[in-house]
């Protein structure tokens, strides 16, 4: 209050940075949005002024794909995906942090390292497993390796950390059974903590592309990632559809994130309010 | 769900699958999955294809999946390592480069064609590239042969006709880019140094390999594998007449953008240049020639690709009898896919059609189509082996080193050293 | 504090809840996981693979493409973990203060480039990156270059491409986590610090980042797993010819590595495997290295 000018110059400094960190992190989506309106030639020339030709692509994407199937592919997908995985891990963190013993702290200690071997090595018993249990070409055999997510478990068991103990005891004193207190009590509760975790899990699904390509066999199953990524990898590129493509598989996470966002930072470390 | 996926699949496929659905209820009736890469090169001509006999034959639909190349190479190493032969299509685009290395590490993965297919049509390098043990696998596709693309209108600024490409050296080349650089300002090149698809061009075009017949490394002591290094790496040492280029993007938008004068690369590459916007401004010479080394031409290679047949396929006797009747005699067809899709199929009676005789006015009426059928026939036929992708990364990781000044015979012995020991 | 006693019925109750999970991570990551591991003492090519005992382990040795990839790893999860773990609390901290305006604004922005389609990342910087791109041109523009940085060609520059591309893709997503546990801090305990006139940057030493400790070292092993798997950037931004890794290796990673050997080369699933584990024993060092020095100040 004495002294005016330092705050004032600290201000200044923290929006200066917060904005430069911003543009930085904005302008490729500028320069997405930018690239959709030019000529594959322009883009590929650098071009960063918007230009005319942002109807053509359009419907040269439109021509290219079939869009209303592509993106039900993938929200079938992301959304069938994201909801067993909510469910299975957040009842296995749970259980990891309300019910310690000795054994599950080894058991927990040793998915952690589970986490840290590379999908590429796993890619190829579980393709053999899949074609054996006849799931090819489905999105059960997408969907199923990732519903036990060890990283979605290790996540939730930080948030239950701070699950009111008190609220489990009143709920046993009024006699409901442990599945009715998660059900009832904690997942009601630890919502934030469901957005947040929605977020990340529906943006890995939505974004899967390893698992995806390898499973599915037919073009009428194919996700708007594998699709832009074939847009992009033609002999002769048109970067205009690329970027139209780009644009149309970057939306919907946007779009949930926005949605979700004022939860997600409520609720990464599951706090109560 | 099954409802929607029968729905869909009607709107995908329009009126096609509306045939085959149709036709489901009908003994005969077959359906040939095939997986290529670019749906407007050799997915367009494999759709041209499929029509022409779908028209002689109602009953066979065909299912044309494209991804991106890697990934389907991807997906079918990852399917026949597994062992599962579910899922598999019935007929796969294998680039050349890549034969040798699935017909030997999946064995009884392919069916042989040896005597549906008459392979005396082809030309011969192709067939040789997919032939094991006198069993030959393919039905030959695009050729890669290369020629030099130049911009005729910056070449003759800098005082060069076309009758100045014709017939020179590497040397006489670096010669006229330095003139072309110092009078016109335009580099002669765009070089990506991670690529080493120039000295696969060098090396095959006098005949030479990275590998021997037995498929052991032919690489230190192979004068032509030297040859080829050193005659490179005088390019890269003479930084002006290129263009540094990171990415495919980058590198054809060299060109495209009227930056860089010249191309030294495959045919396929027709449709990308005629894509500039650049009509009469273009023109093509047969590639330059190695000095000093035996058995040196002016034609090459570089890519190209070629149909496989899946021995666990169920409508292995129709997609043999498609490739053969079709890709293996239609000799009117290999004209449309030219002239639709820029397509230079090996079937060199094809060279006889109309359409390759054609002067091309974007290329300031060559006959460019005929030079390259012609260059074609002349190609050196070498056996690609099993590790082209190990010796061109271990190539790749020497010419940043090669660019700087280095010396070949280092880079040779360090490329020896490790291809030994990635292909143990 | 009789922490692990339980009654029988939560006992009970604790299995029901981790079934599913337990049942699917059986079938989907302990299946395949000791396949692999059986793989790793198989040597040959494609289908055609023999029992090898330790040759994998022998090759490992000799392979200089695999002390290469190793290198590259480790010189990135040095080099940008740190800056990027930073980057991230400072960037919370910041966003943090309930005065700012537009915090709903940046802390989207901020956090929006690890959703960007892959395809587009990638097509963007390489070409923001290019010897005439936009981020050369405004460097010499600024006169802090006077030629064009070589970002793809050259392998030091190479390197350092890639430690921004992931430092801008996964700095956001880092700094939601520091922003939520921020967001748990008593605000008395600040104001107490403020009145009693401790600097700002000594409450943010001595106070916010012991604080945070847990969830730095949840970041960091998440982060580290994170880098030595690295794939995307090195198999998208610094390829070319379809081959990631460019220029001459210097971007080749281990993960990369192990793609190679899967699906690019000569199928070799063994020793592909064996560079698998390669990456479990580092992660298993690390994870306990980085445990310890957290647990040590307490």
């Amino acid at each position: 209050m004495m002294n005016q000018a330092l705050p004032l110059i600290r201000r200044t400094l923290v929006y200066g940075a917060l904005s430069l960190a911003a543009f930085l992190s904005v302008f490729p989506f500028l320069w997405m949005v930018i690239g959709a309106t030019n000529l594959s030639a322009d883009i590929t020339k650098g071009r960063v002024m918007p230009g005319s030709a942002l109807w053509t692509n359009i419907q040269n994407f439109a021509a290219q794909v079939d869009l209303p199937l592509v993106l039900w592919n993938s929200t079938w997908v992301a959304v069938v995906g994201t909801a067993l995985t909510l469910l299975v891990s957040s009842m296995a963190g749970y259980a990891f942090e309300m019910f310690q013993s000795k054994f599950r702290e080894r058991l927990f200690g040793s998915l952690l390292l589970m986490l840290s071997i590379p999908f590429a090595a796993l890619m190829i018993p579980l393709f053999v497993m899949m074609s054996k249990a006849g799931l090819m070409n489905s999105y059960t055999a997408i969907i199923a390796p990732g519903v036990a997510s060890i990283f979605i478990i290790f996540y939730f068991r930080q948030a239950t950390k701070a699950f009111p103990g008190e609220l489990r005891d009143a709920a046993r004193i009024d006699g409901l059974k442990e599945w009715q207190i998660f059900w009832y009590i904690y997942m009601p509760v630890m919502r934030p903590t469901y957005a947040a975790a929605t977020i990340i899990v529906f943006m890995a699904n939505w974004n899967a592309y390893l698992w995806p390509l390898i499973v599915l066999q037919t073009n009428d199953m194919k996700t708007i990632t594998l699709v832009v990524s074939s847009l992009a990898s033609a002999y002769v590129p048109d970067f205009g559809v690329v970027m139209v493509g780009a644009i149309v598989a970057t939306l919907p996470v946007v779009i949930v994130f926005f949605v979700l966002q004022r939860r997600f930072v409520e609720g990464l470390l599951g706090s109560v309010k | 769900m099954n409802r929607f996926a029968a729905l869909s699949r009607t709107t995908m496929f329009g009126l096609m699958t509306g045939a085959s659905l149709l036709a489901a209820s009908a003994a005969m009736a077959e359906e040939i999955t095939v997986w290529c890469w670019d749906p407007n090169f050799n997915g367009a001509t494999m759709k041209e294809a499929a029509a022409r006999y779908t028209a002689m034959h109602p009953d066979v639909t065909f299912n044309i999946v494209d991804f991106a190349k890697a990934d389907m190479e991807q997906k079918l190493q990852a399917q026949l390592t597994s062992g599962t032969t579910e899922g598999l299509p019935d007929i796969v685009l294998v680039e050349d480069y890549g034969a040798q290395k699935y017909l030997q590490s999946f064995p009884g993965a392919f069916e042989p064609l040896t005597d549906k297919v008459d392979y005396s049509g082809f030309a011969p390098y192709k067939v040789e590239l997919a032939t094991l043990d006198g069993q030959t696998y393919s039905l030959p596709f695009d050729s890669g042969v290369t020629g030099l693309f130049y911009r005729t209108d910056i070449l003759a600024e800098a005082g060069y006709k076309a009758e100045d490409l014709q017939d020179i050296t590497w040397e006489q080349f670096i010669e006229i880019a330095k003139v072309v650089k110092e009078k016109t300002g335009h580099p002669m090149l765009g070089i990506d140094l991670n690529d080493a698809g120039a000295i696969r061009i060098l090396l095959q075009s006098a005949g030479s390999w990275y590998f021997n017949a037995d498929g052991t490394a032919n690489l230190a002591g192979n004068p032509v594998f030297k040859a080829s290094l050193e005659t490179y790496a005088k390019l890269l040492q003479t930084p002006e007449i290129y263009k540094p280029v990171s990415g495919w993007a980058d590198y054809t938008g060299g060109f495209t953008s009227g930056e860089v004068a010249s191309v030294f690369t495959g045919v396929w590459m027709t449709g990308t240049i005629k894509a500039a916007n650049m009509s009469g401004q273009w023109g093509v010479a047969p590639l330059p020639k190695l000095s000093g080394v035996e058995g040196a031409t002016h034609a090459s290679n570089l890519g190209g690709s070629s149909w496989y047949v899946l021995a666990s396929s169920e409508e292995k006797a129709t997609a043999v009898d498609f490739l053969a009747e079709v890709w293996g005699k239609d000799a009117d067809f290999y004209q449309k896919i030219l002239v639709d899709n820029g397509a230079v199929g090996s079937l060199l009676a094809a060279r006889d059609g109309d359409a390759y005789k054609a002067s091309d006015e974007y290329f300031g009426g060559q006959a460019v189509w005929q030079n390259f059928s012609d260059w074609l026939g002349a190609i050196p036929p070498v056996n690609y082996g099993l590790f082209t992708n190990e010796v061109d990364a271990a190539v790749a990781a020497q010419l940043p080193g090669l660019a700087a000044g280095g010396s070949v015979d280092d880079a040779i012995a360090a490329i020896d050293a490790q291809v030994q020991q990635q292909i143990q | 504090m009789g922490k692990f006693r339980l009654g029988r019925s939560e006992n009970v109750y604790a299995w029901l809840f981790l079934a599913p999970a337990l049942t699917l991570l059986a079938i989907f990551m302990v299946y395949p996981i000791l396949w692999s591991l059986w793989m790793s003492f198989q040597t040959g090519k494609g289908v055609n693979t023999q029992f090898g005992g330790l040759a994998n382990i022998y090759r490992l040795t000799q392979d200089p493409v695999f002390l290469r990839a190793l290198t590259n790893t480790l010189i990135f999860l040095i080099i940008q973990v740190p800056i990027m773990i930073v980057l991230a609390i400072l960037a919370a901290v910041a966003l943090n203060d309930p005065k700012l305006r537009g915090r709903a604004f940046f802390r989207t922005a901020i956090f929006l480039p690890c959703v960007t389609s892959l395809v587009a990342y990638s097509v963007l910087f390489k070409s923001m990156f290019a010897t005439d791109g936009v981020v050369n041109d405004t460097l010499m523009w600024l006169h802090i270059i006077s030629s064009p940085i070589p970002w793809l060609a050259q392998p030091f520059w190479a390197k350092c491409l890639i430690i921004i591309a992931i430092t801008w893709r996964w700095t956001g997503y880092n700094m939601i986590f520091f922003l939520a546990a921020l967001q748990n801090i008593d605000r008395s305990i600040y104001e107490a610090a403020r009145i009693d006139g401790v600097p700002a940057w000594a409450r943010f030493v001595y106070l916010t980042v012991p604080m945070l400790k847990p969830v730095i070292l949840f970041t960091t092993v998440i982060s580290t797993i994170g880098t030595l798997q690295l794939f995307d950037e090195v198999n998208n931004i610094t390829a070319s010819g379809g081959v990631g890794g460019a220029p001459a290796d210097s971007t080749l990673t281990l993960s990369l590595y192990i793609y190679n050997l899967t699906f690019r080369f000569m199928p070799s699933l063994g020793y592909a495997a064996t560079v698998s584990y390669v990456i479990v024993v580092l992660v298993a060092l690390l994870t306990a290295l980085q445990f310890f020095v957290a647990r040590e100040r307490k």
